[in-house]
């Protein structure tokens, strides 16, 4: 019995028990949290590289370059020439527009607006959005009713055509506003989402049990099941935010945002009619587009990111 | 198997039935000219020049190859050529005016051309009670009567002395003239609501060398009539080109791939960066000149008109202290990349104003190119202005601001009020642009006053008289602030003791015939109003910078070849189609 009992149990249970003992001592490793992920951790990296810029830009460079006529026109950015045969020089490191806008300026006050617009609209549509999806999915009944048929309503307004009535109808066009404009219809989807998971919440055990043991209804939605949907609520804050930055770079580079402090939107207007694309100012639309882009690609790996963290089984696809 | 085959043959037979008309009306690239269109014409169905949404159908070629004007300005000789008329000729008094017709002239159906016509015409305008018809509201201001002493003769009476009604309003002096519509498919109609267009009875029709072949809202074509009537009398040769295109070209980007790619034959303005482009890309593309500035100046200089009824822009001290804060030499450089001249007073620097702009000059009343920011800000400092933290001047806590209007239809628009606004801001002044679209601007924004400052061409009018000019911003186009201002004229609803005195002696000049010699003095005395009350700020001359491609078609208008200006959306553009040569 001595001889033979360990011999089998180590053959038989040697995979499991060499990844069992490390699952256990998982539970107290602390930094093996689904939120330290490798998306949501390049993603917020990269949108914190580019708030960097935005926040440390205007300590190391003089952002007044952003406004027209403060640098010379049409310079290539260091090591280019322009179709004029003019070299790029260090006083201008990344090139200057026609109007004589510094590209480096512009994008260190450029990228931080961009941002501003999508934090404010997501920001709004979020409050929005979890207040009416929690009171729709949990209180029921009329309240649902008008809350889904306002949200469904409100869907179906395509937004862009609206958003651009309405930026035409403004006088004047800041970014604040810019982003309330498009907060106002970035709460309905939202709503529903938030809906729909506090439908399926409401029925689960923990629910039950504060219900019985007499919570209000505030402190069930908001103490006992909106812990549970912070996760939920930061993946559909960002996607709220990539909606927002899109609509508002959508609006600007059709020549309705805000005039005189440059967005990305409104350079890469500018470059369009600017005939940027034949005079082969690359730098003039390349750099704010490229800067967008990773700005989207930096906020989609946050979204998977926080996908996973509140979807289990997407972070044993992800392990394995 | 069968069946498949069966209907591909008849799918293919029906293609062919489709295609068989438009291959045989196919005229080859090297034959036909196109020209680029500004804007899309919102219904191509309505050739009635009269109406509001007919006048913005002329530019399509419907006045460049089909309606012919009577006479043409021509912008070099200073001369009025003649085309359908011959001649047009007051009586000493000025007040009746006796217009000849040219013999021979035929409509394209046949039909003659004749005094029947121009009476139709003019009688169809003064009769119009709306004054809505295009036209209407200057021929009942003007005309008493019209009346034909034989087929080629037409006696105009006017109400009063007007030494102007030939090139006001039949010479093409800017863009339009009164064109003359045939009484015989007229007659009868309503012209508030025809629409001159039945292909089916050939309508539209004019006298030009060229009819209709389609209209769609961004591509219109025209053939060449063969059987025109200034080739049967010896007028002139009929046009080499056998059909012209007018493409809409919304924007700079497709206008400069279109020339340079041979595409189009005819480029609308387009920026210095941009002409480049195409030169790199297109060694056969013209201009007006061949150097910098490159650019023909078009009569409408560039200007700031200031609403005098919104404060603090009603005081005059703070409407010059504006204008004295504007470097216009600045703006030529960096929104017009030197493609045009600063401003010296309201009027366009051709040779022939130059006497007007002299008296102006040696008054004192000229503009400078360059700012003089601390002139500007003692003037809005001795209005109690005073200048906080920000750098903005600031009163009893409201920060003194302005707002600009802008017409964004084009970048040369809304770059130079880029400068402008950075200029007022660098001065102290929180200035904002406000961009708006063209049917915006011109629908209501600036005719009915909508706004603080707006920028513009609302003095564009003389070409080659001062009164024209002037004449906009007289005390009888004032209306109230919400109605449409009467022609675009005075906009921004001047209306002091000042616009009185300014007003009276600008009737003066008025009267006076053309080339008297008091008028300079006149202009002199009368500009000394606008000069100490600023309704508006001159800015910069305008600048068209077109493009023509020499692949196909050789004879474009430039400075050297001046026959006369280059606008060839203007209903003068007859004179190029005729001089066009092909290429090959």
């Amino acid at each position: 019995m001595e001889q033979t009992s360990p011999v089998p149990v180590a053959a038989i249970e040697s995979a499991p028990t060499l990844q069992k003992p490390k699952r256990v001592m998982g539970r107290f490793n602390r930094w093996d949290t689904p939120w330290l992920n490798t998306k949501l951790l390049s993603g917020l990296g990269i949108l914190s590289a580019i708030l960097l810029i935005g926040l440390i830009g205007p300590l190391i460079w003089d952002t007044s370059l952003a406004l027209t006529r403060a640098a010379p026109r049409n310079l290539p950015p260091v090591g280019f020439t322009n179709w004029r045969g003019q070299e790029g020089v260090w006083e201008h490191p990344l090139g200057t527009d026609n109007n004589g806008r510094d590209m480096l300026a512009v994008l260190i006050v450029g990228a931080p607006n961009t941002f501003l617009i999508g934090f404010i609209a997501a920001s709004v549509g979020i409050v929005i959005g979890t207040i009416l999806g929690f009171c729709a999915g949990f209180i029921g009944g009329v309240v649902d009713d008008f809350i889904r048929l306002i949200a469904d309503i409100v869907i179906t307004i395509p937004v862009l055509m609206v958003l651009i009535v309405l930026q035409s109808a403004f006088k004047q066009i800041d970014i604040q506003t810019m982003a309330l404009l498009i907060a106002a219809f970035a709460w309905p989807r939202a709503t529903r989402q938030i809906r729909a998971q506090v439908l399926s919440m409401r029925e689960s055990g923990y629910v039950r049990m504060a219900k019985l043991s007499g919570a209000s209804t505030f402190d069930i939605m908001f103490k006992e099941m909106m812990p549970n949907l912070i996760p939920y609520l930061f993946a559909s804050f960002i996607a709220g935010a990539t909606g927002a930055i899109l609509a508002a770079v959508g609006l600007e580079t059709l020549g309705l945002g805000p005039q005189r402090i440059p967005t990305l939107g409104s350079t890469i207007y500018n470059a369009i009619r600017g005939t940027a694309l034949s005079l082969n100012m690359w730098w003039w639309w390349g750099l704010p587009s490229l800067l967008l882009a990773t700005m989207f690609i930096g906020l989609l790996l946050v979204n998977l990111g926080l996908d996973e963290i509140s979807n289990p089984r997407l972070r044993q696809a992800s392990k394995s | 198997m069968r069946r498949r085959a069966l209907l591909l043959s008849l799918a293919l037979a029906f293609l062919a039935l489709q295609m068989s008309p438009v291959l045989s009306q196919e005229v080859a690239r090297e034959d036909t000219v196109i020209f680029d269109f500004d804007r899309t014409v919102a219904d191509p169905t309505n050739f009635n020049p009269f109406t509001p949404a007919g006048t913005t159908n002329r530019g399509s070629g419907a006045h460049q190859a089909m309606w012919e004007p009577l006479f043409i300005l021509n912008y070099t000789t200073g001369q009025i050529d003649p085309w359908l008329g011959l001649s047009f000729e007051p009586n000493e008094t000025q007040d009746v005016w006796t217009l000849k017709l040219r013999d021979g002239v035929k409509w394209s159906d046949g039909e003659a051309f004749n005094a029947d016509d121009v009476v139709f015409t003019i009688n169809m305008l003064l009769n119009d009670s709306t004054r809505t018809l295009a036209n209407a509201a200057d021929m009942q201001r003007h005309v008493k009567s019209v009346s034909k002493t034989d087929d080629l003769t037409v006696v105009f009476e006017l109400n009063g002395p007007n030494p102007r009604f030939q090139v006001d309003y039949f010479s093409v002096r800017i863009v339009n003239s009164l064109l003359i519509m045939p009484e015989h498919v007229w007659a009868g109609q309503d012209p508030l609501t025809f629409t001159f267009y039945d292909t089916e009875r050939g309508w539209p029709i004019g006298t030009g060398p060229y009819t209709l072949t389609s209209s769609e809202t961004n591509r219109f074509v025209w053939d060449r009539n063969d059987a025109w009537w200034g080739a049967a009398t010896g007028f002139m040769d009929l046009p080499e080109p056998l059909r012209l295109i007018w493409l809409s070209i919304t924007n700079e980007e497709t206008r400069v791939q279109l020339i340079s790619n041979n595409e189009i034959d005819a480029a609308n303005s387009v920026s210095l960066a941009a002409f480049e482009a195409i030169k790199a890309r297109n060694p056969s593309v013209i201009t007006w000149q061949d150097e910098l500035p490159y650019a023909w100046a078009d009569p409408c200089p560039r200007q700031l008109d200031i609403n005098t009824t919104v404060k603090p822009w009603d005081n005059a001290n703070m409407r010059r202290a504006l204008s004295l804060l504007i470097d216009r030499s600045e703006i030529v450089d960096i929104a017009y990349e030197g493609t045009t001249s600063a401003s010296v007073s309201m009027f366009v620097q051709y040779g022939s104003m130059q006497p007007f702009i002299d008296a102006v000059v040696e008054a004192g009343y000229a503009v400078p190119a360059t700012a003089d920011v601390a002139a500007g800000q003692a003037l809005i400092e001795a209005e109690g202005w005073k200048l906080n933290n920000d750098g903005l001047y600031e009163k009893d806590g409201e920060v003194l601001s302005v707002e600009i209007l802008v017409n964004n239809a084009s970048t040369e628009y809304t770059r130079t009020i880029d400068v402008v606004v950075e200029q007022l801001r660098a001065a102290g002044i929180e200035a904002v642009a406000r961009p708006v679209d063209n049917s915006t601007y011109w629908g209501s924004a600036a005719p009915s006053g909508d706004y603080e400052v707006a920028y513009g061409w609302l003095s564009c009018a003389s070409v080659n008289e001062p009164w024209a000019s002037m004449n906009r911003y007289t005390a009888q186009f004032i209306t109230p602030i919400g109605q449409n201002a009467p022609g675009n004229n005075n906009t921004g609803r001047w209306n002091t003791e000042a616009t009185a005195a300014y007003s009276e002696i600008v009737a003066q000049i008025g009267a006076l015939p053309l080339g008297d010699p008091r008028v300079p003095d006149l202009v002199a005395e009368a500009y000394s109003y606008i000069h100490a009350e600023t309704p508006f700020i001159p800015l910069v001359q305008a600048s068209k910078l077109l493009v023509f491609n020499t692949t196909y078609w050789t004879g474009w208008p430039t400075a050297e070849n001046s026959y006369n200006h280059p606008a060839f959306w203007w209903n003068s553009a007859h004179q190029i189609i005729h001089n066009l040569t092909r290429a090959k």
